[in-house]
């Protein structure tokens, strides 16, 4: 047995192996000092790791952690109410929760009850059928006229930290213009994110308010998007996006 | 959940050297868990191993908080001339947030383990602080255990690098330093 073998044993001797493994180990030891030795400072290294005293959190940590769990607990998750309203793209469904919206799908043709599913699916919510109020229908117009978020109408507390930054950093994008999903995830701070800028972009529940549109390829191309690459370039061109 | 919460804690504190980082991981983790929790189905809880499951969410935490921060692994110099760091140790200036008390062993071991890079220190605390088995931290790590064993060698080989042959010294009272010699 080589001295690298026997080294790279150290870690497999101290538990439970094979009594033959251990008889060669030992017999190669007692003939190899530098082996001894760098058994030994081994056997220091992990004998003070094991030593090392074990912290304690500080007093109130538990009463923290009791209290944030408490607040999730009383927390009340209302259903989201899913309308659907004519815009000038057609019809689009809208879910809304407290006056703002939550949830953003155009129409494919799909049955009211799995838009009504998927909704569920992705903001992992109960989402119940409604009409649409005033208020939501005014701010989609002023949207359809405007191309712009007004931050004021949306609800993305339900999303990750991640996919809340990078769906604020595409709603800077001004109307009518790109960026790369690489710009996205520069704004955020994540420059090397850009696929999970992808992710997120692709997963989008607030398509359109969250212009995921203006997200295309570093090279320019559209890419892709969920209701299809030519809903992507009608899209941009009512923004009077040109290439 | 006093008993998850201290060892959550130290573990924690072990990645970060940082005792407020340590807390607000340990939160943070536990807030994960309850939200994962409430999403499982009661056959997925069935099959739960918790203490393993709640490490790998502590560590996940621990990672995105350190993504971004700068990173305390040694540089490559320091590992060809360990003493530099048994010096800095030494004489360099005290850092308030850190856990380590200067001019102690104890501090040296800490500060020598906050040196390893990540996937390094995570492994080798697992190992010997934690005392987990190579399955278990193949388990939290989500990773084979070939490269945890392969991982507990490097951070050793290194640990052993940064504090010298004299820690071949320190050994179990009474206890031969190991089972073969």
């Amino acid at each position: 047995m080589r001295c690298r073998d026997v080294e790279a044993l150290w870690d497999e001797l101290r538990g439970e192996c094979q009594a033959s493994l251990k008889e060669t180990v030992g017999v190669h030891l007692r003939a190899c000092p530098s082996c001894q030795d760098m058994y030994e400072q081994y056997e220091g290294v992990a004998y003070c790791l094991s030593c090392l005293p074990r912290p304690e959190p500080s007093c109130d940590l538990a009463k923290k952690v009791v209290q944030h769990l408490a607040a999730l607990k009383g927390k009340v998750h209302l259903p989201i109410v899913l309308s659907a309203v004519e815009t000038p793209l057609g019809r689009v469904y809208v879910g809304f929760k407290h006056n703002r919206i939550a949830y953003v799908s155009l129409d494919t043709g799909e049955p009211f009850g799995d838009v009504v599913e998927r909704a569920g699916r992705r903001l992992r919510r109960d989402v119940v059928p409604g009409e649409a109020p005033v208020w939501l229908v005014r701010a989609l117009e002023n949207f359809f006229s405007t191309w712009t978020l007004d931050d004021a109408i949306v609800d993305i507390s339900d999303l990750t930290p991640f996919e809340q930054a990078a769906l604020r950093a595409a709603a800077r994008i001004p109307p009518g213009e790109v960026r790369s999903y690489a710009w996205v995830a520069t704004q955020i701070g994540r420059p090397r994110a850009a696929r999970a800028v992808g992710r997120v972009m692709a997963r989008n529940p607030l398509p359109l308010l969250f212009p995921c549109h203006r997200v295309v390829d570093s090279s320019g191309d559209l890419h892709d998007y969920f209701y299809g690459i030519e809903m992507k370039a009608r899209l941009l061109e009512m923004e009077g996006y040109r290439r | 959940m006093d008993d998850y919460q201290r060892r959550l804690y130290g573990f924690a504190l072990r990645m970060t050297g940082n005792r407020e980082d340590a807390e607000e991981i340990v939160q943070d983790a536990f807030v994960r868990a309850y939200r994962a929790l409430g999403k499982m189905s009661p056959e997925q809880r069935a099959d739960l191993r918790l203490q393993p499951w709640l490490y790998t969410i502590t560590l996940n935490v621990t990672r995105n908080r350190l993504r971004g921060k700068r990173p305390t692994n040694v540089a490559l110099d320091a590992l060809a001339d360990p003493d530099a760091i048994l010096r800095e140790s030494n004489e360099g200036p005290p850092q308030p947030e850190t856990i380590v008390e200067q001019n102690t062993e104890i501090a040296l071991v800490e500060r020598a383990l906050l040196q390893l890079p990540m996937h390094l220190r995570a492994a080798a605390t697992l190992r010997f602080i934690e005392g987990r088995s190579h399955p278990e931290i193949a388990e939290i790590l989500h990773q084979p255990i070939g490269t945890v064993k392969s991982h507990v060698h490097r951070a050793v080989r290194i640990l052993r690098r940064i504090l010298g042959p004299q820690i071949g010294r320190f050994s179990p009272e009474g206890v031969p330093m190991h089972a073969l010699s």
